[in-house]
């Protein structure tokens, strides 16, 4: 029996985790300690944020963490109130240097494409061109081929386009100055599901061939680990972490970043060495910042319906999706050694969990069930 | 004073745009040079109220007494409230009733109704004022006055209501059904609480338009302030007693604006629904149509059929020599040029306020159009007066030239301008401007190709709104008009002052002729105002 995985760790040979390695990739975006406040309320409480040459990197944040005044401070659209950002070794935005948007090389495709509804098409990519007539022409079809559209397109009105084709116009239009870095401040949010993913796939795949640096702004946390080698979490105006889309989802910095990221199974837990006493039984954990009382986290396809497993739970009851099952699982409390002293904050355990499998036959409510753990859960200290 | 303050209240600055206040290294208020420009603006606005606050202060209270508390001015008051307290409610009834019939209900023919209803605003309400002291020469009073004014004014209600009609939520009015309540009862506790802020913005401009009209009263020599003001201008020039009348007359107004702003209380800028189809249904009217028909054919023929009929009239029984050629081009290209001068300044002066209002809505922005608000409600006989009184005093080199007449005409339509500016600059969004600095454009220039241009047709929309108030103003051309300058407006004063209706008949046709179009421009605004 295999469950199945909603939010699948990234599969390696699609797209390897990428750390980055200082000796051989440079670094093309640097901001340093930016700050910004709107009207008394501080936006953004001091980031740092390194993106590599050529690389992608998601921010990703609930609405109002400060994720898209980051990109516009990056754009040269607002001035940050303290901090310095600096573009391909050059200082943009500091306390010395200002360099205005129009000037930076940056690209920026804005959540409803930000097409000029007065032009055309081909008028549109030209918009930023230095070059006119022929020449101008030719680089539009380019273009619009690179962005998997026809190149009689150029002739149309934006409001003739699905939304999908006008964000990859608008894509195309950034493209054309071959700016050294792209911003994408939420572009496939206005997509509708099926869109979202061809249009995400086809930009992915545009803006690597062209070896772009790109950064995009997204609440969508699906979004940010598929698109990305680096993603950044923000929240409250700072990031919370920093890292490879595998590392962020397996290995969250804390509780909320767990959650944030996809389905997290939270469970009260008694650290010991490298192992967490939890109903699950004791779950490794690689290099635990505290001893004894933890919450520990588990994504819910670490934990599987097996013959013979050793841990066991009864069904409570479950949501059908089609193609999987939500199954509520009532665990045992946590089994006490007999022989040792128990230490009074020791939790007792026996929590109901969430976990998917594909069998909706298979879990009635009531049902008996054993399951194993797969993997190395992650624990964070203890907070009521 | 202008047409469509009401119905633009509802376009209130999106959310979006008040997110993102703040913008490059400008502060928080907008770009400082923008923000200095729309002061400076907002204080020549002021100019009239100003001067009359001044001079009222000036004048002590020994004066105020003697030439306030007396039986002439009791007489003026009571014409004025009168004529308000009638005509207001009048053309409250006739608008709301007028936009429902044609919006709400399977009236034959209500396409052709619906812009029948505002195309008396074409025609200048001293041009109907002398279509119907012509065909009944004893017209005057009270009574003549609301006659005239109900039948050249009821449009301003009309138009605002039919627009909020017409793209009104019917989910609200099938609620109300579902809640059991009959047809009648839905309109009087569902469709007329909504048609509030409309009705209520439309009765304001229909007062202040009362409290500023010159022409049409003189000409049935029916005294309210404004005629008397005019008339004691005449006699003394600069008399004390003018500028008490002035500021009777200013107390009125400002009344007035707080009345209102009462009304709407924090309503003022409520929305509309945008998302919801609007698909109304039209009650079958039945038997009824043909009370339908007939009061709205009686209505058109009041308001449309008389004017037209009789200005029709003289130009046939004035024959060829009324067309004295000369004296008539020149009047109309005196007309042309101060109604293209004006137009141009006033949208140039607007600007700095409605791009601030858009793009940078704050405290400051809102006082400034707060003032903006309460000094273009000042009639054009105070606007001359002070525009007089000042540069006599102060600027002697510019008095009586065009400067100061175009001048005064900035300051009495700038709220038409500013309300089609600031509808063309929400279609042009701060994003598109990002864009295009984001594709290396310099901000200036980007502001040129894409927030120029595309606020660019509601520009010429706002200037040409001004252009058909300066074809039809009358008051303040009289006082400010340099010596030798006629204008359309004037000339026909002149003409019909001596009784000579005919030689003033081609005056009256051209200027119908210039409004028309204007008119149907401002019928069709409003619609798409209330629907954004």
């Amino acid at each position: 029996m295999t469950p199945t995985i909603r939010r699948a760790a990234k599969a390696p040979t699609a797209k390897p985790a990428f750390i980055p390695d200082p000796g051989h990739v440079t670094d093309h975006l640097l901001v340093s300690g930016a700050r910004k406040s709107f009207g008394g309320t501080e936006v953004l409480k001091g980031v740092d944020l390194t993106v590599a040459q050529g690389r992608t990197t998601a921010i990703v944040g609930a609405s109002g963490s400060g994720k898209t005044t980051l990109l516009r401070l990056i754009a040269g659209f607002e001035a940050a109130d303290a901090g310095t950002i600096s573009l391909a070794g050059v200082e943009v935005a500091g306390p010395a240097a200002w360099v205005p948007a129009h000037k930076r090389s940056v690209g920026y495709v804005a959540q409803d494409g930000a097409l000029f509804p007065h032009l055309s098409v081909g008028q549109n990519i030209e918009f930023g061109l230095p070059v006119r007539g022929r020449a101008a022409a030719a680089r539009v079809g380019e273009l619009l081929e690179m962005v998997s559209m026809d190149p009689s397109y150029a002739r149309r009105r934006p409001s003739q386009l699905s939304g999908g084709q006008q964000q990859r116009v608008a894509l195309a239009r950034a493209l054309a100055r071959r700016p050294q870095l792209m911003l994408l401040d939420e572009p496939f949010s206005a997509l509708d599901a099926g869109l979202r993913v061809a249009t995400r796939r086809t930009v992915s795949q545009t803006l690597s061939d062209a070896g772009v640096t790109t950064i995009l702004v997204t609440h969508d946390q699906a979004e940010a680990l598929s698109f990305a080698d680096q993603v950044a979490v923000m929240r409250d105006g700072k990031l919370a972490q920093i890292g490879s889309p595998f590392v962020v989802y397996t290995r969250p910095s804390d509780r909320a970043t767990a959650e944030f990221l996809g389905d997290a199974v939270i469970l009260e837990a008694w650290m010991e060495g490298s192992l967490a006493l939890c109903s699950l039984g004791g779950i490794p954990v690689r290099r635990p910042p505290v001893q004894g009382r933890v919450h520990l986290m588990l994504r819910p396809e670490q934990i599987r319906i097996t013959e013979g497993g050793s841990i066991r739970g009864r069904v409570v009851d479950t949501d059908y999706f089609g193609p999987e099952t939500t199954v509520r699982i009532q665990l045992a409390p946590i089994a006490v050694d007999p022989g040792k002293p128990v230490d009074p904050h020791q939790p007792v355990g026996g929590e109901v969990i969430n976990i998917r499998h594909w069998n909706a036959m298979l879990a009635r409510p009531g049902t008996e069930l054993s399951l194993k753990v797969v993997g190395e859960g992650v624990v964070f200290p203890w907070s009521e | 004073m202008s047409f469509f303050q009401s119905t633009t209240a509802e376009l209130a600055p999106g959310s979006k745009s008040r997110r993102r206040a703040a913008g490059g290294r400008g502060t928080r208020s907008g770009p400082l040079a923008v923000v200095v420009l729309s002061i400076l603006i907002a204080a020549f606005s002021l100019l009239p109220l100003g001067y009359v606050v001044v001079m009222t202060g000036n004048a002590g209270w020994d004066t105020i007494q003697k030439l306030v508390f007396r039986p002439r001015v009791g007489e003026l008051l009571f014409n004025t409230l009168a004529l308000v307290l009638i005509t207001v409610p009048i053309c409250v009834v006739l608008g709301i009733a007028g936009a429902w019939l044609v919006e709400r209900t399977r009236l034959r023919g209500n396409k052709a109704w619906a812009v029948l209803l505002a195309a008396p605003l074409a025609i200048p309400a001293f041009v109907n004022s002398y279509a119907w002291v012509s065909a009944i020469p004893s017209l005057g009073g009270v009574w003549g006055g609301v006659l005239v004014s109900t039948l050249s004014y009821f449009p301003l209600v009309y138009i605002p209501v039919a627009a909020v009609l017409s793209r009104m939520d019917p989910a609200l009015e099938q609620s109300g059904a579902s809640l059991g309540l009959g047809p009648w009862q839905v309109f009087f506790r569902v469709v007329l609480p909504q048609l509030r802020l409309a009705a209520a913005g439309g009765a304001l401009l229909v007062s202040l338009h009362l409290l500023a009209e010159y022409g049409a009263f003189a000409m049935m020599q029916f005294d309210t302030f404004t005629t008397a003001i005019y008339d004691q201008f005449r006699s003394t020039f600069n008399g004390a007693a003018a500028n008490m009348l002035a500021s009777v007359l200013v107390l009125f107004c400002l009344l007035l604006l707080l009345g209102e702003s009462k009304t709407r209380g924090n309503a003022r800028y409520a929305r509309l629904g945008g998302g919801a189809q609007a698909n109304p249904k039209r009650l079958a009217l039945g038997w009824y149509q043909v009370p339908g028909q007939l009061f709205l054919a009686a209505l058109s023929v009041l308001a449309l059929g008389v004017p037209l009929f009789h200005v029709v009239r003289w130009l046939i029984a004035g024959g060829a020599a009324i067309w004295t050629g000369s004296a008539l081009v020149h009047a109309l290209l005196q007309t042309l040029g101060y109604g293209l001068a004006g137009a141009l300044m006033t949208t140039v002066l607007a600007f700095p306020l409605a791009y601030l209002v858009i793009r940078h809505p704050g405290p400051v922005t809102k006082v400034l159009e707060g003032v903006n608000y309460i000094s273009s409600s000042m009639p054009g006989i105070v606007v001359a007066l002070a525009l007089v009184t000042i540069t006599v005093h102060n600027v002697p080199a510019v008095y009586q030239t065009a400067v100061v007449l175009v001048a005064a005409y900035a300051l009495l339509f700038m709220p038409r301008a500013l309300v089609n500016l600031r509808a063309g600059l929400a279609q042009a969004p701060k994003e598109l401007d990002e864009a295009a600095q984001a594709l290396g454009k310099a901000p200036l220039v980007a502001f040129v190709k894409v927030t120029l241009r595309l606020s660019a047709p509601a520009a010429a929309g706002g200037a040409a709104l001004v252009f058909l108030g300066i074809v039809n103003e009358l008051t303040a051309t009289l006082l400010l008009a340099p010596n030798g300058t006629t204008t359309l407006a004037t000339e026909f004063w002149a003409f019909s002052s001596e009784i000579d209706y005919a030689g003033a008949a081609p005056y009256a046709l051209l200027m119908i002729l210039l409004s028309a179009p204007m008119t149907y421009l401002l019928f069709a605004q409003s619609k798409k105002a209330a629907g954004q």
